[in-house]
């Protein structure tokens, strides 16, 4: 039967060609019901949960994630607000066993929270917005890193964070170093020098000189770029010594700290920059490491489950974290015997996000490699501050309260340094122990390549 | 000899209530008594659909009129029972132009609001629906709550002076003659609420006039005044899915078949349904097979349904009747309307009317009709109310609509309360104790179990239906003991004990034919909880002996 002979069709044009709806339509407008489908309620989201153990006003994952999305039709818009009391620690994600898709419900619930039920000219929505885009403060921080430094360390700036803005007065704003990680980078002659010395560092090994398939492109992040840059320079020594050619592309922030934030207008703006970027150095043979854990999950793990850009997913399978992808690809314990370091005694810390990627066991595995380390775990508790999370005034005490486990730990650590992966775990650390906290990388790199070899 | 009450109406089910509240409000003095819990039987056991009448716009025009007519008045008297969801007939490529084009002019005849979708516009209301969908056909369906509109019309009669009597099984009907006076029936635990480990009494119930509005089980009553009332009951099977797919009633447009429909019901969706006859209307097998033939069926329309979890399965028996001499084979054809019998004209035995065939979406009009029919043989002239007084509960909805309070309660809690309230919400809701949640999968409080426990004794099941506490994905494994714990102080532990496992055992009932996949998972983790941890399996504080504490070592080494 023709058209014409259907006067009751409404001609829309290419009805017949079955263009698939969107995917992943806008987070706030995603139907996440049928994830409920998984949940029996044996709760053991909830046993997991750092934040439901400390504050007995949170809800915790079960009714945050599969029991509100299942309450929900599709014109409901009022999601609780304790949504925002979720640290994004991830930690549920693992620790249910029957795949609920805990930490998606709770981003898209949380990005339709700050939609439809938090005003944009509120205090916490203005906090939020700047806490999560920090990267767009830092550049100018960067470029004039020592009035900065000087200013955020005032009392009387941290007062005025704390009372204008609700930023936890206690907290010392980090240093912001006075070459970023890319400046450095550019001096030292970038993408041309890395395949120098990669080349040189091949020779070395006995290995085949020419070799396109030793790339890396580095995901820096925003901290090892304006902050610990030390930890972006001993991922490109580390990375040189195993003779890969490091190249550093154009990138945005991860989007970690807007999930945590319910921004996700500004993450799907930055993940479409990330993902066209990345794609195109997974294009010219390059894997993506990153040596931020919460950098690698996000683009590993919240990406497609937010997102869908051409090469989401390629991306998604070609990101590493960096200790990870020299442990499958490298001998790093072979490499590292026989190997010393000045500083031997670590507290190490396993972030929320590595734990998450099954990561939480390689450092301490690679640090016994290295004669005479002597580095202890301080336990599976989450350090409390999950990013931006304990940067609230709001949050801070129970940041502090959740983190109190792992200060124990520490203090009682026969240690002199403190070790872990991520950035914001390393602030608190160092915030409830005044212990100097290094990166893992930082310690490889003082093994295998010593840290006087180039100008810092 | 002055009788016990005007009107007895026999059957708790929406007609049943209908009647007693129509009557009631028309000042007549009115008992009605149900076998079990309100809605046990028919009512309990639909899919929630509040026609628009666009199901039957082709085969039963006068029907469909009603249907849509009475949609219309549902919305204003019970909105706080109806969603309007909106409806649509969806149509596959393989299924008939002719009759989509049948269906699309029957509902603009019989004045139900149509539009023509187009298969992407259908899936940009409905994103679940299969890619290929070829066109719809969007009509004002809804949905609607059986339990909450039955009890609502029930709490109603109430307030007018019915009595209401629930557990009180009709076990003779009193015949003079040919004269029907009365019902002696048998009290569960007593008359008034019911409270377990009672025990029962009879009671003769003597009235001017019987009304049986017991559906499938009309029979039944006629054969105890050796009365022939021909019902062919149906069975047809649901299945409640764990979530809503859709937000909307999805049908499939095609002439006739079973597994036809989905309808979004509160926090799930309903599956149906079947269509065979049975001979006994409380004994009737439940096959596996119709649960999964209804899943593959409705899988062609929303795919997602293949793999999403279901939580129970339910059968229904409609309770069908035809005129003698029709001689229709197929239940599916058998007519939807219904026929009021009145007993002196048809039997020559007068003091009763039957009332069989019928659906729910019409039980007012059809309430309407049999309290004119019964006002005529009392001699009583007062008009019907009922399309125009709201139920309890949906009173003013448009004042708690606008109002924002959400009693303490966290927001998707206080939502899913005010919508199951409605204007009753402030007066439940509002309280000064401590409102904890009571069941986690349907956001139920504290407050509104207890305000179920005032309406209903230590009947459990009757608390759920009010309420939807145990009804949600855990299938009351998490939330029974507690709802039952709100029993306590005012009924003592054997009771307390008793309502639990009548509560739980019902549950089982439904879940037992879902019982693959995550629901197992949730029947398993139930069992763990209930048997091991709670002990129930084997609980010697069950057992008629008294426990022998001195049995026991004193547990020091």
């Amino acid at each position: 039967m023709s058209d014409a002979e259907q006067p009751t069709d409404d001609h829309v044009p290419g009805d017949d060609e079955f263009e698939p709806i969107q995917v992943f339509p806008e987070a706030e407008e995603m139907d996440l019901r049928p994830g409920a489908d998984n949940c029996y309620k044996c709760s053991t989201c909830d046993t997991n949960c750092p934040v439901a153990e400390v504050d007995d006003e949170f809800p915790g994952p079960k009714f945050q994630g599969p029991e509100q999305w299942r309450l929900k039709r599709q014109d409901d818009h009022d999601i609780d607000d304790s949504v925002m009391k979720c640290s994004n620690c991830m930690r549920c994600d693992s620790a249910c066993p029957s795949e609920v898709p805990l930490s998606q419900m709770h981003n898209t619930a949380r990005a339709e929270y700050v939609e439809e039920n938090m005003s944009k000219f509120s205090r916490e929505y203005w906090r939020n917005r700047m806490l999560s885009n920090y990267r767009q403060l830092a550049p100018l921080a960067a470029t004039f890193p020592r009035t900065a430094n000087f200013v955020m360390g005032l009392s009387v700036t941290k007062w005025m964070g704390e009372k204008v803005l609700g930023i936890a007065g206690d907290r010392d704003f980090p240093e912001f170093a006075k070459t970023t990680f890319r400046e450095w980078w550019a001096k030292r002659g970038g993408n041309a020098t890395s395949r120098e010395r990669a080349q040189e560092a091949r020779a070395e090994r006995g290995a085949e000189v020419q070799n396109e398939d030793k790339r890396i492109a580095y995901f820096h992040g925003c901290y090892s770029n304006y902050n610990t840059t030390e930890v972006g320079k001993a991922l490109v020594r580390v990375f040189e010594h195993f003779g890969y050619e490091v190249m550093i592309p154009e990138q945005a922030c991860s989007g970690t700290p807007m999930f945590a934030n319910g921004m996700l207008d500004d993450a799907r703006r930055a993940a479409e920059t990330n993902v066209r970027e990345l794609s195109a150095a997974i294009e010219d043979g390059a894997d993506i490491i990153a040596s931020c854990t919460s950098c690698s999950m996000s683009l590993r793990q919240e990406y497609p489950e937010l997102f869908d850009f051409d090469g989401t997913e390629d991306v998604a399978e070609n990101t590493w974290e960096a200790v990870e992808y020299l442990r499958v690809h490298e001998d790093l314990e072979g490499e590292l015997e026989g190997t010393q370091v000045d500083d031997t005694n670590f507290a190490y810390h396993a972030p929320c996000h590595s734990r998450n990627q099954g990561l939480d066991g390689q450092t301490m595995e690679v640090m016994s490699a290295i004669d005479g380390v002597e580095a202890e775990d301080v336990g599976d508790s989450c350090s409390g501050i999950s990013g931006t999370y304990g940067w609230k005034e709001e949050n801070y005490e129970t940041s502090m309260k959740i983190g109190e486990e792992m200060f124990d730990h520490m203090e009682d650590a026969e240690a002199t340094t403190g070790l872990t992966e991520c950035p914001t775990c390393s602030m608190q650390m160092e915030h409830g122990t005044g212990y100097e906290i290094q990166h893992t990388l930082q310690v490889l790199e003082a093994a295998l390549v010593g840290t006087e070899l180039e100008e810092a | 000899m002055a009788h016990d009450t005007e009107v007895l109406v026999l059957g708790g089910g929406s007609t049943g209530c209908g009647i007693a509240r129509d009557l009631a409000m028309r000042g007549l003095e009115v008992t009605l008594v149900e076998r079990g819990n309100l809605t046990d039987g028919t009512t309990g056991r639909m899919h929630g659909l509040l026609h628009s009448g666009g199901r039957y716009a082709v085969s039963d025009q006068a029907s469909a009129i009603e249907c849509i007519e009475e949609n219309k008045i549902l919305r204003d008297i019970a909105g706080h029972c109806v969603e309007m969801t909106g409806g649509l007939f969806v149509q596959r490529p393989e299924d008939p132009d002719e009759y989509f084009q049948e269906k699309l002019e029957g509902c603009r005849e019989c004045n139900i609001p149509a539009r023509v979708l187009s298969g992407r516009e259908a899936r940009t209301v409905e994103p679940y629906l299969a890619k290929d969908v070829k066109r719809a056909i969007q009509v004002p369906d809804g949905a609607i709550d059986p339990f909450r509109l039955c009890v609502a019309n029930a709490i109603d009669a109430e307030r007018h002076g019915a009595r209401i009597e629930t557990h009180a099984e009709v076990v003779d009907l009193l015949r003079n003659g040919d004269d029907i006076y009365g019902v002696e029936v048998r009290h569960d635990s007593g008359p008034g609420k019911r409270t377990h480990k009672t025990p029962g009494t009879t009671e003769e119930i003597t009235a001017d006039y019987v009304v049986n509005a017991t559906g499938a089980w009309a029979g039944q009553i006629g054969a105890m005044a050796d009365l022939d009332i021909e019902v062919r009951p149906s069975k047809g099977v649901m299945t409640i899915m764990n979530v809503r797919q859709v937000d909307t009633v999805v049908n499939r447009c095609r002439p006739k078949g079973d597994a036809d429909i989905v309808v979004p019901h509160e926090t799930t969706a309903i599956l149906g349904t079947t269509d065979e006859e049975v001979e006994d209307p409380d004994d009737y097998p439940e096959e596996g097979w119709e649960v999964d033939m209804m899943i593959d069926t409705l899988s062609e329309l929303v795919p997602i349904l293949e793999e999403a979890r279901t939580i129970r399965s339910f059968w229904g028996v409609r309770p069908l009747y035809e005129p003698p001499g029709r001689g229709t084979k197929d239940p599916t054809d058998i007519t939807r309307d219904f026929f009021l019998l009145d007993h002196e004209d048809r039997d020559g035995v007068d003091g009763m009317s039957s009332i069989v065939g019928g659906k729910f979406t019409t039980y007012r009009a059809m309430a309407e009709q049999i309290s004119d029919h019964v006002c005529e043989q009392l001699g009583v002239s007062a008009s019907c109310t009922t399309a125009e007084e709201s139920l309890p509960g949906s009173e003013n909805l448009e004042v708690l609509e606008k109002g924002m309070d959400d009693f303490g309660l966290r927001s998707p809690v206080a939502r899913r309360s005010k919508q199951r309230l409605g204007s009753r919400s402030p007066e439940v809701l509002d309280t000064d104790e401590a409102n904890p949640v009571i069941c986690q999968c349907e956001g139920v409080t504290r407050a509104e179990v207890c305000d179920a426990i005032s309406q209903s004794g230590s009947d459990l099941n009757a608390v759920r239906i009010r309420t939807r506490a145990s009804m949600g994905n855990c299938q009351g494994g998490f939330c029974c003991q507690n709802m039952a714990s709100e029993l306590h102080p005012e009924y003592d532990e054997e009771t307390t004990r008793e309502a639990l496992d009548e509560l739980f055992q019902e549950r089982w009932k439904g879940e037992r034919h879902a019982l693959w996949g995550e629901q197992l998972s949730q029947a398993m983790l139930n069992y763990a909880l209930h048997a091991t941890t709670m002990n129930r399996d084997n609980d010697p504080a069950s057992a008629a002996e008294p426990v022998e504490y001195g049995a026991f070592d004193t547990g020091v080494q």
